[in-house]
């Protein structure tokens, strides 16, 4: 009967960058295009958000003057459902990690 | 972005939609823009339907990680047929309501305004709109990216196209704000 040999075990050091990485949170990012109307883009961040008119114009404006905006942020899978469901409504979004 | 849809338009004086006090909407548009938003509409479907990789309609589908391209590879494989699917059903909502005499929905409102926002992007981008367009309005000033072209009877239809959606959604966003 053939026993089960003992192999060293290869322990994989974590990487500390990748472990840094995984704890940041994402954010979500507006970007500025020019097709989509400043009004269509307020009532969006209003909807999806829940934000307040000044706070979705705000973010509006920055994304309109600044080039984007961050509108959201948390846990990776939240990211994802949000930047979905502004591709969903047709805004230009992207995530990434939060750089500190 | 775009800060003004109504440029070039005729004007009417009672708005499209109307946001009524029971929390429903009307939409109240002549026949033939009824026909003619039909007809874009439906064919942005059988577009969709047939491909989702042409050029213009690539802003439908945008990157969702624009600095990890294999994330990006995982969520498109992940999530591009959904989105295209949440596309498709606005689009059916949205060809359903077109004309109707009953009053909308909010799901009704939010997929119709989805849709011509939708459209509004693909016209765009074919028309390749950038943001100095909106300091000068004319249309020749669109024309003129081609300067070796003479102008395009298509390019001008397109223009008033999406002159026009644009001014059809900021009325529809006004009536759907009334409501938050």
């Amino acid at each position: 009967m053939a026993t089960a040999s003992v192999q060293p075990s290869q322990v994989l050091e974590p990487d500390v960058d990748d472990a840094t990485k995984s704890d940041k949170p994402w954010i979500v990012i507006v970007w500025n295009d020019p097709i989509n109307l400043m009004s269509y883009v307020t009532f969006v961040l209003q909807k999806l958000f829940g934000y307040s008119l000044e706070k979705a114009t705000e973010l509006m404006l920055d994304v309109h003057h600044k080039g984007r905006a961050v509108v959201s942020n948390g846990s990776r899978e939240r990211a994802e459902f949000d930047v979905y469901r502004l591709h969903e409504h047709g805004l230009w979004a992207t995530m990434e990690h939060e750089t500190l | 972005m775009g800060n003004d849809g109504t440029r070039d338009i005729v004007k009417i004086n009672k708005g499209p939609v109307v946001r009524t006090k029971h929390g429903t909407y009307k939409l109240d548009l002549p026949k033939d823009h009824c026909e003619i938003l039909t007809h874009l509409i439906a064919e942005l479907r059988d577009s969709l339907l047939n491909t989702t990789d042409n050029a213009s309609l690539r802003r439908l589908f945008p990157t969702a990680y624009h600095n990890d391209a294999i994330k990006d590879a995982e969520y498109q494989r992940l999530m591009r047929e959904e989105l295209l699917a949440s596309r498709l059903a606005s689009i059916e909502t949205a060809l359903e309501v077109i004309g109707a005499s009953n009053e909308l929905s909010e799901s009704e409102i939010d997929a119709f305004a989805r849709s011509i926002n939708s459209l509004r992007l693909v016209i765009g981008t074919t028309l390749d709109i950038a943001e100095s367009d909106y300091g000068d309005p004319s249309i020749e000033s669109r024309q003129s990216k081609s300067p070796e072209t003479e102008p395009d009877e298509e390019k001008l239809i397109q223009s008033d196209l999406y002159d026009y959606l644009g001014w059809l959604l900021e009325w529809t966003v006004g009536a759907q704000s009334e409501g938050l």
